[in-house]
């Protein structure tokens, strides 16, 4: 009984010698995972630089894995400037960001400096989680006309900045060059519009094949919101006070969408949630979809499309050719503990170098002027400039609200019950429409 | 040993227990039947007293009473199933038959298994186009995206899951009972079913009661499966969501975390009026000796 | 007589094959999550189905340990699992000898706070407890994962049973030999209950190992989550890539059914003993 008890205790001591061997050295060094995270320990970049200064580790938080090489290359080339400064990245996926992010903020434990999405922004700058910038722009450290468009202008409030645009992105139609020329069907270009590309994806699928001609996801910003204002529906009114999807243009091309999966030309809602309309394409079983700028490193990476895509404009609708254009920023949280450090690291992620590894890595296309080309030319063999082209005529991510986060997190359910025909397309759009106006009315 | 000193020793013992779970359980379940009076904003720094807006919110709320219904549901769909499951399981390995370790530790497999792990792989079974099942029945149903069978399929994963451990609990109040109370039967001439249904049922009752009261509380708190089997995007997911799942999208996907105080308070109010009527009706069905 | 016998082996086949066929449904996701996790990701969701991957490759497994804090997730989990079951044994092995050996003033009183919250739903004591943490600037660390479980009202409860099972005349006499209650509780008390902390200690190991809603909420970083929750977030990231999903819960349950067939009977003799005092 002794006995046993004994070989009890050993293995539970080992097991806890173990656990604390392994969370000891947690904290601020790199797991193996961060192959590149330029951060090794403090006593090395002591030896490298010859500093006094004591060595510093700021947190960056993401979402896209897939442009974590490119942060890191930024960081990389900020710690070479700043010896003293190491910078971890840290990869939070999209689904949990911005629950984790809303969790952090009443407790104080925001990342040093993280990104920031238009939708976002106003609940966190409103209530004081972000550290205000304005001193810093106007003192010239940063010169807010060096972005695109009006993206300086998304991260201000009450006429604070806040965050530094980083990248704009806008939506382009992702099309599968084999699937096109074994059906003898001309690769699509700017001439078409919505019921060209019912017409197509219906000609190109192959159900029996589980080969499809269109993705008809469920998706908003890389999805329907296009379909919508090509239609010349809303999303949302334009002073953000009621919402736009009860509108009739607005749940007509809803419908035409849907319809799509009627006809078979897409797989079914079920079939996209099953295996991830992306995946699908780039698996091959899809001709045709829409998708953002930012995701194009993530089609380039499967084998087996490789040099079988490209890209084309998005279809004209009734009234214009509609897109969603969007700006992510980098901000910098009020409770950081080491604010000076951060700072100069949001300055150099707002400088024309760390565009320049945006472009060059392909990851996004950068907000800061004159370093799109290199973006463009990261992968020459593909059709990014019809990225760019689309940015004049987008319309803005309807964000930028106080009721944002809540209406666009219930959204994505209430619709999911009319794509996965539980209810029609137009009671589901009249239920986000009176949700959204809840949203909106609770939020005042 | 003076008795003051002896209670100054039992203060010390319970003090750790007892400290910790003040601070740590008790406190937080009275400060959220707080919070669920309460309107909170900016992350929940500001917090204004609303009375019981959020419970009249809730009641008129249509989604909550699906939640009620479907978490009803699930336990009156689970538990049976359950118990009547481990008991068929458990009598069988009380014969005298060989290898009886060996099916003690297979069944008791999924136990050990964690939810979340399970739960990948049930995902890619009932799957409605390349999932296992489908290919071994020969058919082509949606489980977990149709909503007729949504619920069905959470009620087998979870049966799995809990076959293991509550067959075990059964298997020892089997054990229990003593054989001279069988050898009494058979001279009477009592035989196979008739001796289950005089001798072991009733004996068994306390045990099953015990794991009944276990099952049912559990089973109300459902929100593993459906998290990471059914998903926000399912179309299946109203006729499934539970009430802790609606806890959850509330207090963090909204940041609401009143009305999800709300969500859990109402819970526990249903949870200690199932446990008070299984009590109650203790009388009817337990037989203690 | 021979017919007595062939009728009992008859009805002892019929139950073997029942057990088999069960034991059968109970395994088949563990051999489906493993074969899965050698496929590739297209051999995953083939239509018709394809059982065994054409080219096992590890793949998988190197995407679900490269792409994400695998290691992190496993020292989290043992950590958090060690403090939720030594701690609690401890305490609840003291609080309850007291409850069930000693008469003082207030002990019904505290008995039942202490399990009164043996009857409230988990979830309940989420947002508070997160609150709590957040005050305490402990949102996204390790500790948030174990610093509430450090006691365990129902291991008292359990453990307070057995403690009054135990005759009366050892402690008596230990109580004339001079000894303290303390002392009564480490050097008699506790030798005889030995199989009932070993029941407590695998019903908390198996419970802290798989909880997945608390740690889901109140840990962000992928460092900081456990298995459970590291595994919910694989989910985010690779969405359909399901070898390495299934790769990575491979992983996460690996450990624990080790442990599980080295200390069988005593996992099975702990859940029965529970089941005893229950």
């Amino acid at each position: 009984m002794i006995m046993r008890k004994k070989s009890a205790t050993t293995a539970v001591g080992a097991l806890l010698a173990a656990s604390l061997a392994l969370t000891g050295c947690g904290g601020n060094s790199n797991d193996g995972n961060n192959a590149n995270g330029g951060a090794s320990s403090p006593e090395a970049s002591k030896a490298a630089g010859g500093d006094s200064q004591k060595s510093v580790t700021i947190s960056y938080t993401i979402w896209d894995k897939n442009q974590q090489p490119a942060m890191e290359a930024i960081a990389d080339a900020f710690t070479k400037q700043n010896p003293n400064i190491k910078v971890k990245v840290d990869v939070i996926p999209w689904g949990d960001y911005w629950t984790k992010m809303s969790a952090a903020a009443p407790a104080g434990t925001l990342p040093d400096v993280f990104w920031m999405h238009g939708g976002q922004f106003i609940k966190y700058a409103s209530g004081q989680f972000l550290e205000p910038i304005t001193d810093k722009v106007q003192a010239g450290e940063i010169d807010l006309n060096n972005y695109a468009a009006n993206l300086g202008s998304i991260y201000t409030l009450d006429g604070q900045n806040y965050g530094i645009p980083k990248d704009f992105d806008t939506i382009g139609l992702a099309y599968n060059k084999e699937l096109f020329d074994q059906a003898g069907i001309p690769y699509p270009d700017d001439t078409w519009d919505y019921a060209k590309l019912a017409e197509v994806a219906k000609q190109l699928s192959q159900p029996d094949k589980g080969i499809y001609g269109f993705g008809a996801k469920l998706d908003t910003q890389a999805g329907y919101w296009n379909d919508i204002l090509a239609n010349g529906g809303h999303i949302i009114s334009d002073d953000m006070t009621k919402s736009g999807y009860d509108e009739p243009a607005t749940i007509e091309a809803l419908q035409a969408r849907y319809q799509m999966i009627l006809d078979k030309a897409s797989p079914t809602h079920q079939q996209m949630t099953d295996t991830d309309a992306v995946e699908m394409f780039k698996s091959g079983k899809l001709a045709m979809i829409f998708d953002g700028s930012w995701d194009n490193g993530n089609l380039a990476s499967s084998e087996i499309i490789q040099g079988k895509y490209d890209w084309a404009p998005l279809p004209k609708g009734k009234v214009k050719r509609g897109n969603i254009i969007n700006g992510l920023g980098n901000v910098m949280s009020a409770k950081g503990k080491h604010k000076e450090e951060s700072w100069q690291f949001l300055k150099f992620l707002g400088s024309k170098e760390a565009a320049d590894i945006t472009a060059q890595m392909g990851a996004a296309i950068p907000a800061f002027n004159g370093t799109q080309d290199a973006w463009v030319k990261s992968k020459p063999e593909l059709n990014l400039k019809v990225f760019i082209d689309q940015a004049a005529d987008a319309t803005p991510y309807p964000s930028g609200s106080k009721s944002y986060p809540v209406w666009f997190a219930k959204e994505s359910e209430i619709m999911s019950q009319a794509w996965g025909g539980a209810i029609s397309v137009e009671e589901g759009a009249k239920k986000v429409a009176e949700m959204m106006n809840q949203a909106i009315a609770d939020a005042k | 040993m003076n008795s003051k000193s002896r209670y100054a020793w039992a203060y010390m013992m319970i003090a750790p227990t007892l400290i910790g779970t003040l601070v740590f359980w008790f406190y937080p379940a009275v400060y959220s039947i707080y919070l669920g009076f309460l309107k909170s904003e900016n992350f929940g720094l500001v917090n204004h007293w609303v009375g019981w807006a959020n419970y009249e919110r809730l009641f008129k709320d249509a989604e909550f009473w699906q939640n009620l219904r479907n978490t009803m549901l699930y336990v009156v769909l689970f538990v049976p199933s359950t118990i009547v499951l481990s008991t068929f399981f458990a009598v069988l390995l009380n014969a005298k038959i060989k290898g009886r370790s060996v099916y003690r530790v297979i069944y008791f497999l999924p136990q050990v298994t964690m939810a979340a792990a399970a739960a990948m792989v049930w995902v890619i079974i009932f799957a409605q186009d390349y999932g296992l099942l489908n290919s071994v029945l020969g058919t082509h149903v949606a489980w977990i995206s149709d909503k007729r069978f949504a619920m069905y399929a959470l009620v087998a994963v979870g049966v799995w899951g809990a076959i293991g451990f509550n067959m075990l609990l059964i298997l020892a109040g089997l054990q229990g009972i003593p054989r001279p109370l069988y050898e009494a039967a058979e001279l009477d001439g009592a035989v196979g079913f008739r001796k289950f249904r005089s001798i072991t049922l009733p004996l068994l009752t306390p045990t099953l009661f015990f794991t009944s009261i276990v099952l049912v509380i559990g089973a109300t708190q459902i929100f593993d499966s459906i998290y990471l089997i059914i998903g926000k995007t399912n179309v299946a997911l109203p006729s499934v969501r539970s009430l802790v799942y609606a806890y959850y999208q509330n207090s963090f996907i909204y940041y609401d975390q009143n009305y999800g105080a709300a969500i859990v308070n109402v819970l526990l109010l249903i949870n200690l009026i199932l446990t008070g009527f299984q009590f109650l009706m203790q009388k009817k069905w337990v037989v203690y000796d | 007589m021979g017919g007595a016998a062939s009728a009992k082996q008859r009805s002892n086949f019929i139950i073997h094959l029942i057990l088999i066929a069960g034991a059968v449904i109970m395994v088949l996701p563990f051999i489906w999550m493993i074969l899965t996790s050698f496929k590739t990701t297209t051999e995953a969701t083939q239509i018709p189905i394809k059982i065994f991957p054409a080219e096992p490759s590890f793949r998988a497994y190197a995407d679900a340990i490269k792409q994400s804090s695998f290691l992190h997730y496993y020292a989290n989990t043992l950590m958090a699992a060690f403090m939720k079951t030594v701690f609690p044994v401890i305490f609840s092995a003291m609080a309850a000898f007291a409850f069930a050996r000693i008469r003082f003033p207030g002990s019904g009183l505290c008995f039942f706070l202490i399990i009164s919250v043996m009857m409230v739903p988990n979830p309940v004591f989420y947002t508070p407890q997160y609150l709590m943490m957040s005050n305490l600037g402990l949102v996204n660390t390790v500790t948030a994962l174990w610093i509430a479980s450090l006691v365990s009202p129902f291991a008292t409860f359990l453990l307070r049973q057995f403690f009054l099972g135990i005759s009366k005349e050892l402690e008596e006499a230990a109580v004339l030999d001079g000894c303290n209650p303390f002392q009564i509780f480490r050097h008699i008390m506790l030798p005889l209950v030995s199989s009932a902390l070993v029941a407590v200690v695998i019903i908390q190991l198996l419970w802290s190992w798989n909880e997945l809603q608390w740690p889901l909420i109140i840990n962000s970083s992928p460092e900081k989550l456990t298995l459970s929750a590291g595994l919910a977030t694989l989910v985010s990231m690779f969405g359909t890539d399901y070898p390495v999903l299934m790769a990575g819960a491979f992983m996460a349950v690996v450990p624990m059914l080790v442990l599980f067939f080295i200390f069988q009977r005593r996992f099975i003799e702990g859940v029965a003993f529970s089941a005893s005092k229950g």
